[in-house]
């Protein structure tokens, strides 16, 4: 007889590939912009469009104020991260480039650089250690080495939470007359990002995991004055429809077609709340991540992949035993603890290969805004029943 | 019976973005303000336009030029 359990789990440590649950404002958001302001944004003046104008708008604003961008018109919305990653290479990379990139990113990152290699981009990797963190001395070293585009790195990462170092590379890009661009999705919300500060040329987020957004709506910011193509033409709502080509202008250029409205709500909402209490949470769930990797550090057999436990890095981590294969860790502490956590290659085969993870996998655990001590906990208990 | 029409001064912007943000200004600056479907005379902008008394408009457009988003375009309808 097949097993009917409730989805729900006892335990989500899955925060690394989606913030669960959404804070209840973020759910009324995007309620209401499917209810309240129900219109297309930018199509019409009649007052639910203009209603459903102001939620992007003022969502935008959020947004931009949450990461530190001055004019709000260079932060545009995307599907995701993923899109947003296609959008910061595809505009900005051409035939013939060269550029530099770390070899901990995720294929958000990989993948668009793959199809972009067989256009003519020479794509040359730098290492990480065995961390996952990459030295800013090693990117010096590549990009002096020839004319560099790009250099392209994670803010954190996906796998061990290590926290890059992007204003490093920054200075580094630009003291060699490269771009910087970022894949920040695990970074925004769980560290406090400040675009304007790190002086990054593009940086790509998700929407939905440590912003606390809704799912399919992430951010890309491009500084201002870089001239990126953009992916899609079509409708824009405002300016000159006349035209036969897309508008210039930021941030239309960058979002033909009808925005997803209810993701946008929800994630300027998330984008409010963090500014309020954004680092208070940040302080939380640090403090409920330590107490994970150092419980997790004295199970027997376990290796916790990534920085030592005094070293700064976003609340994310993998371990593998050598009792238990990482799917089955998974599915046992899913099925026997309703325990949320996710095993495999985090869509980040580059990182496993580095960290010599890429044959075995790891079991991923993502700590986030309301992750509780009893949660860590609960997940302790089980590996220690599990593997001892 | 309907409202006999009166003049108004319609500014156009490049993107429903700005005309947002323009809104803003304006109602920050104290103008009394309203949001209108773009209307022709402001030649192939469409989306959002925003409309003033005439009496306003220096106001207005000092207002914009403060919060650095000049209007696109500028024109004079008659409306209700």
């Amino acid at each position: 007889m097949t097993e009917v359990r409730s989805p729900r789990p006892r335990a989500y440590l899955d925060h690394s590939a989606t913030s669960w649950p959404k804070p209840p404002e973020v759910v009324e958001a995007v309620v209401g912009a499917m209810t309240v302001s129900g219109a297309n944004p930018g199509r019409g003046a009649y007052a639910m469009a203009l209603a459903a104008s102001r939620v992007v708008f003022e969502s935008r604003r959020a947004c931009a104020d949450l990461l530190g961008i001055p004019d709000a018109r260079d932060l545009v919305f995307m599907s995701g991260c993923t899109e947003a990653c296609n959008l910061m290479l595809k505009g900005l990379l051409a035939p013939g480039d060269r550029v530099v990139v770390s070899s901990m990113e995720h294929n958000a990152i990989t993948r668009p650089l793959h199809a972009l290699s067989l256009l003519g981009v020479r794509v040359d990797m730098v290492g990480a250690d065995d961390t996952g963190l990459v030295h800013a001395g090693d990117f010096e070293r590549a990009v002096r080495a020839e004319t560099t585009r790009a250099v392209i790195c994670q803010h954190a990462s996906n796998v061990t939470g290590a926290i890059q170092p992007i204003a490093d590379l920054a200075d580094i890009a630009h003291e060699n007359g490269a771009l910087l661009l970022v894949d920040g999705a695990q970074a925004v919300g769980h560290l406090d990002v400040d675009l304007s500060a790190l002086q990054v040329d593009a940086y790509a987020a998700s929407g939905h995991k440590g912003l606390l957004g809704p799912q399919g709506v992430g951010v890309l910011y491009l500084r201002p004055g870089l001239d990126a193509a953009e992916l899609l033409q079509g409708g824009t709502g405002g300016g000159s429809s006349e035209e036969e080509s897309q508008p210039q202008g930021r941030p239309e250029r960058y979002e033909a077609g009808t925005p997803n409205t209810p993701g946008i709500a929800g994630l300027g909402a998330a984008a409010r709340l963090l500014i309020a209490h954004g680092a208070e949470w940040r302080v939380e769930e640090q403090a409920v991540f330590l107490e994970l990797k150092r419980g997790l550090g004295a199970i027997p057999g376990v290796t916790v992949l990534g920085p030592a436990v005094d070293e700064p890095c976003v609340p994310t981590l993998s371990l593998v035993s050598d009792r238990m294969d990482g799917d089955r860790i998974a599915f046992e502490l899913d099925r026997r603890y309703g325990i949320a956590v996710r095993s495999g290659l985090h869509c980040a085969p580059w990182a496993h290969r580095t960290l010599g993870t890429l044959d075995t996998g790891a079991v991923r655990l993502g700590v986030g805004h309301g992750t509780s001590t009893d949660d860590v906990e609960a997940v302790l208990t089980a590996l220690r029943e599990l593997l001892t | 019976m309907s409202p006999e029409p009166r003049r108004f001064v319609i500014y156009g912007f490049a993107s429903v973005h700005d005309a947002m943000a323009a809104e803003d200004a304006l109602k920050a600056g104290e103008v009394a303000v309203t949001a209108i479907p773009s209307p022709r005379a402001l030649g192939e902008l469409c989306g959002i336009a925003l409309r003033v008394a005439p009496q306003d408009a220096e106001t207005a457009e000092a207002a914009l030029m403060r919060a650095e988003l000049p209007p696109r375009a500028t024109a004079e309808i008659d409306d209700v």
